[in-house]
């Protein structure tokens, strides 16, 4: 008895804090189906009254905010493809090749990780302006092709990988580059999961950096052109509320989508690192 | 590769390296030592990319930083907001976990996969749903709490605020680290409590806790260094203010390099950040070699 109530009160707590996590999205959502003048109603209901989908034709007619999201997407799609890439194929490099300095290079790659983003960012944007990047989406892409995390990641997964599998390749005469593409790098698919996520979220909520390099409207990502649209149309909240679901209902039905690869992947990283 | 006794190394295998450890090489040392190294030698300049400046200055943009009132404001709102943000993200993640860990809860994966909601989405997007949330105009948080404040104009609220709504985002993150720390804990110790009559709670006091230690340690280090580094959701939801009430270390540097163009100035401030930064990390590679 005692412990069916006990059981009882510990799942409504969970509940509740599970209620409190989700309700922001579930607010956020609903507004942006209702009119400005039930927005800013006294009478507040979390379910629009009389429900128009107004909002979403106004924040894209008046801010043609859908090229933001096309950009956005181009962009993380680019930059996430090649970082999985990059570090599969470092992390084998460094997990099962044996060479002079390569725990130097891999101590290193660590280290990369703590440097703070205003470290390095004044100078980045310097060079970028000097190498006339600006305003292209070289500027995004090319100095995000490496990942100290990603080949950290990838590194520990593929150090659990059976050498006998390599050797029993190497025998029947592969050669390196066809053992990475054919079978390391099919066999690492749960941690290019994780690291395809991780990517994926850090290059489409990136704010600084397009914000610095991108002068063009169009060109614009989504973070930064969210930013404009909050500026520019300040009190159409129906419009803003319809542009910010937009930046985040797909990242969020990825997370759903993947959340189990997601979730194995972010944990073993701390129990092992 | 290993040293197998009568192998060479084969062509493709050198090839395949030599590839991958120059383009490592150029790759980290165009886009991160070369930066650095601009950016140690611009902090001693009066470097001012519009004006066209770059004039020696020793020593004086750091010591202007700390004899700046700003910085050591912003150094107190990071203080105080990484320490409350942590004790809650560690308190509510520790907590939540073990409950989601005992025998009395069915659904832990869904409950798991709602509370990890908001660490995966951007954080642009977020703070200005919570800043709607704010308005004392069309926000929500007045209605259901039955209060008139208006949260992010007043300089009393504003960084609790802002506290609040990082602590929404990131809990689930502690939660899902303390899960698998959970998962990992040997199974016989918690069993022999139980056989020799432990409660629940000296369990968790004696056993579950001191095991989870270098987890905890994770967690606060991993949020100390990226609570440094947080700026995004003062950009949205107060640009610092109102006044300096939330002003954080890193959205002064923001604030100086690409609102004010002080680029030397702002390359002080980051390598005092990254000074930072670095003792934290040493001491938690420290505190964590001692326990092993």
């Amino acid at each position: 008895m005692r412990k069916k109530i006990s059981s009882v009160i510990l799942n409504i707590v969970l509940l509740l804090m599970g209620v409190v996590t989700v309700y922001p999205f579930v607010w956020m959502l609903s507004s942006s189906f209702k009119k400005n003048n039930e927005i800013m109603a006294l009478q507040q209901h979390l379910l629009p009254q009389l429900f128009t989908v107004q909002n979403y034709i106004n924040m894209n007619s008046r801010f043609n905010f859908m090229r933001f999201f096309a950009n956005s997407l181009f962009v993380t799609i680019a930059i996430t493809v090649v970082v999985i890439y990059t570090s599969t194929i470092c992390g084998f490099v460094l997990s099962k090749y044996r060479f002079k300095g390569r725990e130097v290079l891999f101590g290193f790659i660590l280290s990369t990780m703590m440097i703070p983003w205003c470290v390095t960012i004044i100078p980045k944007y310097s060079m970028i302006q000097a190498f006339g990047w600006i305003d292209s989406y070289s500027a995004l892409i090319v100095p995000a092709m490496f990942s100290g995390f990603g080949i950290f990641m990838m590194k520990q997964h593929i150090a659990t990988m059976p050498d006998e599998i390599l050797e029993a390749a190497r025998i029947d005469g592969a050669n390196e580059f066809s053992i990475f593409h054919q079978i390391v790098f099919p066999m690492a698919k749960n941690g290019i999961s994780s690291i395809a996520i991780f990517q994926f979220l850090w290059a489409w909520e990136d704010y600084l950096w397009p914000y610095l390099v991108i002068n063009t409207k169009e060109k614009q990502l989504l973070s930064v052109g969210l930013k404009m649209f909050n500026g520019q149309y300040s009190t159409d909240y129906g419009a803003l509320f319809a542009a910010t679901a937009v930046s985040i209902i797909p990242v969020l039905l990825i997370y759903l989508f993947f959340q189990r690869q997601f979730i194995a992947g972010i944990a073993s990283s701390a129990v092992k690192g | 590769m290993q040293k197998r006794p009568g192998t060479l190394k084969r062509k493709s295998e050198v090839l395949l390296r030599n590839i991958v450890v120059t383009a490592m090489v150029i790759y980290f040392t165009v886009f991160l030592i070369v930066p650095i190294i601009i950016a140690f030698a611009g902090s001693f300049h009066n470097w001012n990319p519009l004006s066209g400046t770059y004039d020696f200055l020793g020593l004086k943009n750091y010591t202007n930083v700390f004899t700046s009132g700003l910085f050591w404001t912003s150094m107190l709102n990071t203080v105080i907001f990484s320490v409350v943000v942590i004790i809650f993200r560690v308190g509510l993640g520790l907590s939540i976990a073990c409950a989601l860990n005992s025998a009395l809860v069915k659904h832990k994966s869904f409950f798991r996969a709602v509370y990890y909601m908001p660490v995966v989405t951007p954080m642009v997007a977020v703070a200005f749903v919570w800043k709607f949330m704010y308005n004392p105009q069309i926000g929500t948080i007045n209605d259901i709490l039955g209060l008139d404040i208006n949260w992010l104009m007043n300089p009393k609220t504003a960084l609790i605020a802002v506290m609040i709504m990082t602590i929404w985002k990131d809990f689930g993150y502690a939660v899902v680290m303390y899960l698998a720390g959970l998962y990992s804990l040997p199974s016989d110790a918690l069993e022999a409590a139980k056989v020799d009559g432990a409660t629940s709670w000296q369990t968790f006091r004696y056993i579950t806790f001191p095991l989870l230690k270098p987890m905890t340690l994770f967690v606060v280090i991993t949020s100390i260094i990226s609570y440094i580094q947080a700026y995004v959701q003062i950009l949205i939801m107060t640009e610092g203010g109102p006044g300096t009430a939330t002003y954080l270390a890193s959205y002064i540097i923001y604030d100086e390099a690409f609102v004010k163009y002080n680029f030397g100035y702002a390359s002080a401030l980051s390598f005092v950040l990254f000074v930072i930064t670095a003792f934290f990390t040493w001491l938690s590679f420290r505190v964590s070699g001692n326990q092993e």
